[in-house]
């Protein structure tokens, strides 16, 4: 938005035009009020993504017993895409094509066998646990994000500090540090359609009112919102385009990240971000490398590649992490599918990462190695991941607050 | 479906409710087993309040929000009859009943539910066995598989669960928006939150809106200890919690696999609905409570009745496996054989070894009754009623009255409503209005017509508050804190904003009509006098000499909206309701 535009929208407003909006129409850039501050961006997978389909051991001949029609091969084979090979183990589902520069540059890290302790195969249960970060226990009121913006080291200094894009509040956000659910950037606005005069009137009035007539919370959120509003405005959502040659998957997901990439380019103090992705739970027809698995992945990692070619000079500020309640049988079901597992696996990018690996502890697959002779057996803890990313990338330490009741190491995914 | 329903006057009502009071004064009116007792004092004379603004404060807190002209209903009636008549709840609603009447799924059983409204994954397993669809069919055509599968539906009589859900939903605006017996309705809400299950867990989904209809709103008004039991012995509860599955590790049926002990709703019995998490038991309390709640669980419904071994129970009569030691009572089936029947130790209580179904009733009459439950349901309608951090003499009265009077909620009201604490200047609009009590008291309000209430819902949920579904067993939380956010406060204006100008589809309002057809003549005037309709008995000084000088200075084009030619007094009025003082009760 140019200093022309700026001086018309500051006209009629109460108070005039926020000192570091005048200071940034001046320059012509949008100078950052807030220091500038990393990212920790955490996509959750609902559904329990198939682990084991997603990064497949494509060399255990048990892994490939037991999916007889419901698994890749490393070379192509028949009509079939074949894996990318990773490590001469590992391979990736090839839908995931995006991820292998990533994953060859040493950007992309994953974790395979990870999981939760608490053997619960119910999604809402599970999701719950994983989200409160505590899996025992079901009477934790706040979630995991939550208290590590509590854990930031510093008072949220806008409220753009934890950001979900989603429409409700993500149970990994409910607490009492400040945190905000937007489905739409663009939305975030006083709205009287079609009639623009009138809205702006309404605004300042709202404005005045929450200024003037009230106190405490109220006043204080209604300031929150109308600095929030404004800041959204001042940055011309409705025009953003993201960087050069970046096109951005026409889902939610793709959606939801454009929108993440544009509040850390607005500078607006963003440090956890959240969003979701649907649909993996695949009991019914999974498909190989066509079908309903093969398209999530392609969005799941066609979304990321863009948002992090998006993200161009901020890179280095952010961490993008994926998680999922729990993994899926070893077998394929008689419905062409899998049923609920145990551990999953989850990818990590970002230049601090460890990357080029994919780490963790998982067995051969023979059935005697199966948790309850069936599911790929949790051998590192959720946890443990979550701490090292929160702590190498935001220097949250406080593991006792992070995850109260966990007793356990960081594990060893992160550089520095 | 498209029935309009337009908010009664209230004069009926008042005309009916006297009746009702005296004969009920004259010994003849049978309240459900309580007498209400003395006759209820308030005193907010001395808390220096006017009638009407006593009226004001009843209504905010014990309705969804004043109607127009409702203050000086409930002075005509006298308030302490106003609110003896809430607490019997018994006002007829006849035009709600007849709008309601066309939603043929309201009236369910659980076993009809069960048949009628299947999962949608149950639909694809059931086509598949009967061989109407092949599971190798989805990757090929999708627009045939939904049309087969969807004949499928027809042919068979099922309807999508989603159906279910969206006539529940509409149900639950209707009547908070239009029902007479308000505390009922408002006390309903409060309880389901209490005993929280949510559509999120797909197990106990289906069985929420009976869950609501039977277990909560009948008991509502009632005995805590008996509200209790029900909720242990419903579905919804049973699945949410997964006590239907918790039995003792020496499951003696033989050749199936010990299915073991579940902890879950025994901690959430003692955490969330009865002691609190300070209430002094242990986790070892925990763990033998659960042993004597084992055995509980769900009578065969549906698919499962189907199964081998539903099929042999069903032979038996109610009579004949009560003499096994089990017990069969509605949906509720008390499984003897997966029965702890170990002695246990709970809170310093033997139940000696050989109990069965009657010690988790003991179980959980003991709880229902421990000085640690008292103090934890009168401070959770104290919060509810009086302010988010209520006095703690004012917890303590209606402790000793819930303790002395065994749990009847009515009671515990009363002596709330007598309490001088109840009429203090640091209680009046101390509370803030959840997104549900904004949207309907702004319907109510404003006295709109509802043609469709998902509207509304799917207002409510984006102001933050998804009704049903939310995901812990501890509910909504009841402070202003989790309500007002960023986000959601920006919704709550553009709510009232578009509430006003007639733009939620299947919402109308005509807000000449409320001023009897009178146009304001500046936007003062409309201020003063919408804000006296909207607010009642509220100090909106501040308010309108804020908004004056604004609203004289704003361009305002005209807006095409649908029910109100005047945008100006649309806009007034949006920005009445989006206000802060609006959001407060």
């Amino acid at each position: 938005m140019k200093g022309g535009g700026l001086a018309l929208f500051g006209v009629g407003l109460m108070g005039g035009i926020p000192a570091f909006m005048a200071e940034a129409a001046a320059s012509n850039k949008v100078l950052a009020p807030y220091k500038r501050r990393r990212v920790m961006v955490c996509i959750f997978q609902r559904g329990a993504m198939d682990g084991l389909m997603a990064v497949t051991p494509f060399t255990d001949t048990y892994f490939q017993e037991a999916r007889p029609t419901l698994s890749l091969q490393a070379v192509a084979a028949g009509r079939n895409n074949p894996l990318l090979d990773l490590d001469g183990r590992w391979g990736l589902h090839p839908g995931m094509k995006a991820f292998e520069p990533m994953f060859k540059d040493g950007r992309l890290a994953i974790v395979h066998g990870i999981g939760s302790p608490n053997n619960t195969r119910s999604h809402f249960d599970a999701q719950d646990y994983m989200e409160s970060g505590t899996p025992f226990s079901k009477g934790t009121s706040s979630g995991w994000l939550n208290r590590a913006v509590g854990l930031l080291g510093h008072d949220a200094a806008t409220p753009f500090t934890a950001v979900s894009l989603t429409s409700a509040l993500p149970r990994s956000f409910y607490g009492d540090n400040p945190s905000l659910a937007i489905s739409n950037l663009q939305d975030f606005a006083i709205q009287l359609k079609g009639n623009p005069a009138a809205a702006n009137t309404a605004a300042r009035s709202f404005e005045d009112l929450y200024d003037q007539t009230s106190a405490g919370l109220l006043q204080q959120t209604g300031k929150e919102s109308f600095e929030a509003m404004k800041l959204l405005q001042q940055a011309d959502v409705h025009n953003y385009r993201p960087a050069a040659g970046v096109v951005y998957p026409a889902s939610p997901l793709g959606n939801s990240l454009r929108q993440i990439a544009q509040l850390i380019k607005m500078d607006v103090g963003l440090e956890v971000a959240f969003t979701e992705s649907n649909g993996w739970d695949t009991h019914f027809n999974q498909g190989t490398d066509n079908g309903i698995f093969a398209r999530n992945v392609a969005d799941l990692s066609n979304s990321i590649a863009a948002f992090w070619q998006d993200l161009d000079a901020y890179q280095d500020d952010v961490t993008v992490m994926t998680m999922t309640e729990f993994g899926r049988t070893v077998h394929q079901n008689g419905t062409g599918g899998t049923d609920h597992g145990r551990a999953s696996c989850n990818f990590i990018l970002g230049n601090r990462v460890d990357g080029g690996k994919v780490h963790g502890d998982v067995p051969s697959l023979a059935i005697e190695n199966l948790e309850d002779r069936r599911d790929l057996p949790v051998t590192t803890d959720f946890r443990s991941v979550f701490s090292a990313v929160a702590d190498a990338h935001l220097q949250i330490s406080n593991d006792k607050v992070l995850f109260p009741d966990w007793v356990g190491k960081k594990a060893a995914v992160m550089k520095v | 479906m498209k029935a309009a329903i337009k908010i009664i006057g209230v004069l009926l009502v008042a005309a009916g409710g006297y009746v009702l009071f005296s004969s009920f004064l004259a010994g003849g009116l049978p309240l459900r087993g309580t007498q209400l007792g003395p006759a209820l004092r308030m005193p907010w004379k001395m808390a220096g309040l006017t009638e009407r603004q006593a009226a004001a404060h009843l209504l905010s807190r014990f309705t969804y929000g004043a109607m127009p002209g409702q203050v000086d209903v409930v002075v005509q009636m006298g308030l302490e009859n106003w609110f003896a008549q809430q607490l019997t709840a018994q006002n007829p609603d006849d035009s709600l009943e007849q709008v309601l009447n066309r939603y043929d799924a309201l009236e369910l059983s659980n076993q009809q539910v069960v048949e009628t409204y299947p999962r949608n994954g149950q639909v694809i397993r059931w086509a598949i066995r009967d061989g109407v669809v092949d599971k190798d069919s989805v990757r090929v055509d999708r627009a045939a598989y939904r049309q087969v599968i969807q004949n499928y539906m027809q042919e068979k009589g099922y309807k999508r669960e989603q159906e279910l859900f969206r006539q529940f939903f509409c149900q639950k605006i209707l009547r908070a928006a239009c029902s007479q017996n308000q505390l009922r309705e408002v006390m309903t809400d409060f309880w389901f939150n209490h005993f929280n299950v949510s559509i999120s867990k797909n197990d106990c989904a289906e069985f929420i809106p009976a869950y609501e209809r039977d277990v909560i709103r009948p008991n509502a008004l009632g005995r805590f200890n008996e509200l209790l039991l029900k909720t242990a012995k419903s579905p919804a509860m049973l699945y949410y919690l997964d006590n239907f599955n918790s039995s003792s590790p020496l499951d003696s049926m033989p050749g199936r696999k010990a299915r073991g002990l579940n902890e879950n709703y025994a901690r959430e019995v003692m955490e969330l609905h009865t002691l609190g998490v300070d209430g002094g038991y242990t986790q070892d309390d925990v763990t033998q409570a659960a042993r004597v709640l084992t055995g509980w669980g769900v009578y065969p419904l549906g698919e499962v009745a189907k199964a081998p071994q539903a099929m042999m129970l069903q032979r038996f009569s109610d009579e004949q496996i009560a003499r096994r030691g089990f017990v069969h009572e509605g949906d509720f089936f008390f499984n003897a054989n997966r029965h702890d029947k170990g002695e246990k130790v709970v809170l310093g209580h033997v139940f000696p070894a050989g109990g069965g179904y009657e010690e988790g009733v003991d179980l959980l009459n003991m709880l229902a009754h421990h000085p640690s439950t008292a103090k934890f349901i009168c401070h959770k309608l104290a919060v509810r009623f009086v302010s988010d951090e209520p006095a703690a003499t004012l917890v303590d009265k209606m402790a000793k009255t819930f303790l002395e009077k065994n749990g009847d909620i009515r009671q515990v009201l009363i002596t709330m409503v007598t309490a001088p604490e109840f009429w203090s200047a640091d209680a009046l609009r101390e509370k803030t209005k959840s997104p549900f009590e904004l949207a309907i008291g702004a319907v109510r309000s404003l006295h709109a017509e509802i043609d469709q209430p998902m509207q509304l819902y799917n207002w409510v949920s984006r102001m933050g508050e998804r009704k049903y579904y939310y995901q812990a067993p501890t509910g909504f939380p009841d402070k202003g804190a989790y309500w007002i956010n960023t986000g959601s406060l920006l919704n709550r204006m553009n709510f009232g904003l578009a509430l006003a100008a007639g733009r939620i589809p299947g919402v109308h309002v005509d807000l000449l009509a409320l001023n009897n057809g009178h146009e304001p003549e500046s936007a003062q005037a409309a201020l003063v006098i919408y804000g006296h309709l909207i607010l009642p008995e509220r100090n909106l000084d501040a308010t309108v000499k804020r908004l004056t000088p604004m609203l004289n200075d704003g361009a305002i084009e005209t807006i095409t909206g649908d029910s109100t030619s005047d945008p100006m007094l649309a806009q007034v009025v949006g920005i009445i309701i989006g206000s802060p003082e609006y959001q407060r009760r």
